[in-house]
């Protein structure tokens, strides 16, 4: 499934954010080459850059330092090549499902039954057909994430960006996406960047982890799991991934809490 | 809605009102209250009788004042939503206007008429132009700051999907900003009504229901007087449910951006 075409590639990242007061190195010298069609999951401490990291990658940040390229042409900002799933459900509650799903294709300029049709497989697929007159108030924090990834996959991104989108989902709603996510991807064969700091998600969904280390975020470690799909959370050689990736992040958690002790 | 719950929810409003109604018709029926200087209820029904039948004076007035404060009103939004999304969208722009507006914004509208009426002098033109202030500084406020109320990653995952600065104006930071602006233009409602009367007795030529309370002043007309609060109070009334109310429940309330009003 996945290529050696190199998809994405960031070279020597760092972003510092400062504000006069306070001076903050997110990301330092940060290096990661993602293949063409590799489900990438960044695993990181909380505040160790890795939502930094996809912000950059999306255009809606700058780095202060580095450059990323996609398919070899650099990032200077946000654009549709890519997709990105907010953490938070961030759909337009004046627009419905088909309306939110429907608007990048809109934005292209895609006439409006074909944007119709393409935004309606997208729908299907993620489970919605039915509520696709629906505004986004009356769905559940599940259904409005679906949309949120059919909306980024409708206009057919070269990469999606995913910033745990899964994290305010109860854990059953959550082993259900990603199920689901799994299900859709195999479909798609997207480029995809997974960020998130559940471990148990890290190795149910990953081509390649990437662990990275407390703030000022770097890579700690990159594991390959090569366990076909579907992937079971009990499965022997799953769990055994598991165990390694915790042991890696366990050190940077430790030391990521003592930052927080510090600036607190 | 079903009508009977429509029926039931305007009876509900309407019955503190008819209570009121009747205590302040007994209390002028057994002259507790001095006629000469509080109307009652029946007399204000029979002067607006008097001033539609035969001559329709008070149409004619009220007319005019309505369409000072469509027309006043209907600048005042045009500018200020527009200059308030421009404020809100730009921080330098914000930086400078936003003290001046927290200056402006204080000053009672009436107080500028006496300055109007020296530079513009007595006419619509003076009336209209404290209208137009009447609402102009809260519908900019208010929709500056819902503008700057948007949440970033509203704007972002448009510009991801490749919007433009027109896109981005039209169907994402117009919207977001709508609760604000309709409580910008609810507000502002109330501030031009104001704004109307009190220009009216100062600065108009051609009636208006401000006009013509304060011209029965001079008649001792306490009767012409109450009419003209009345209609003030019940079109204002109006305006609010009918045109505002009627614009939130087709946005904001449909989007589930604002609770239902019970």
């Amino acid at each position: 499934m996945k290529t050696d075409k190199i998809k994405l590639k960031a070279v020597g990242i760092t972003k510092i954010f400062d504000d006069g007061t306070h001076r903050i190195t997110a990301i330092q010298d940060f290096n990661l080459e993602v293949r063409e069609n590799e489900f990438t999951v960044i695993v990181g401490p909380s505040g160790c850059g890795k939502s930094t990291f996809l912000y950059l990658v999306a255009g809606f940040e700058k780095p202060t330092k580095g450059q990323i390229f996609l398919d070899g042409k650099l990032i200077t900002g946000p654009g549709p090549d890519r997709g990105f799933v907010f953490q938070e459900p961030t759909l337009y509650p004046w627009k419905t499902v088909l309306g939110n799903v429907m608007f990048g294709l809109e934005i292209m300029g895609m006439p409006k039954q074909e944007a119709k049709n393409k935004a309606m497989k997208y729908i299907t697929m993620v489970g919605l057909k039915g509520f696709e007159n629906a505004y986004p108030h009356t769905l559940s924090g599940g259904m409005k994430q679906r949309v949120g990834i059919a909306r980024a996959l409708a206009y057919d991104p070269e990469v999606l960006l995913m910033d745990e989108p899964f994290g305010a989902l109860d854990a059953q709603t959550r082993k259900v996406m990603q199920q689901e996510l799994m299900r859709i991807w195999e479909k798609t064969k997207k480029t995809v960047i997974f960020v998130t700091h559940s471990v148990i998600e890290a190795v149910y969904l990953a081509d390649t982890i990437v662990v990275m280390t407390a703030r000022p975020g770097r890579i700690k470690g990159i594991i390959e799991v090569d366990l076909p799909r579907p992937r079971s959370y009990t499965d022997k050689r799953y769990l055994s991934i598991r165990e390694k990736v915790l042991t890696l992040l366990e050190e940077e958690v430790t030391k990521s809490l003592e930052l927080q002790r510090r600036t607190d | 809605m079903d009508f009977k719950v429509r029926l039931s929810r305007f009876l509900r409003f309407l019955f503190p009102l008819a209570v009121c109604l009747a205590v302040w018709e007994l209390l002028a029926f057994f002259d507790i209250l001095n006629p000469n200087l509080v109307s009652s209820p029946s007399r204000i029904i029979w002067k607006m009788y008097e001033l539609v039948f035969p001559n329709p004076i008070l149409l004619v007035y009220l007319g005019r004042s309505l369409y000072r404060l469509a027309l006043g009103y209907a600048l005042g939004a045009v500018f200020g939503i527009s200059l308030g999304i421009l404020m809100g969208m730009n921080r330098y722009l914000y930086w400078i206007a936003s003290p001046v507006l927290s200056l402006l914004i204080s000053i009672p509208t009436i107080a500028w008429v006496p300055l109007f009426l020296f530079t513009v002098g007595i006419g619509d033109e003076t009336i209209l132009l404290a209208i137009f202030l009447g609402c102009f500084f809260a519908i900019v406020y208010n929709t500056m700051n819902g503008i700057r109320s948007i949440k970033k990653e509203l704007i972002w995952a448009s510009q991801i999907m490749g919007a433009d600065r027109k896109i981005i104006f039209l169907e994402v930071l117009l919207p977001g900003a709508s609760v604000s602006i309709i409580t910008g233009l609810r507000l502002a409602v109330g501030y031009s009504w104001r704004a109307l009367v009190g220009a009216e007795m100062l600065a108009s030529i051609s009636g208006g229901i401000g006009r013509m309370i304060y011209a029965a002043r001079a008649f001792n007309d306490v009767n012409t007087m109450f009419t003209g609060l009345i209609i003030i109070a019940v079109g204002g009334l109006l305006i609010d449910h009918l045109v505002l109310g009627w614009l939130e429940k087709k946005t904001i309330e449909k989007w589930g951006m604002v609770k239902k009003r019970e």
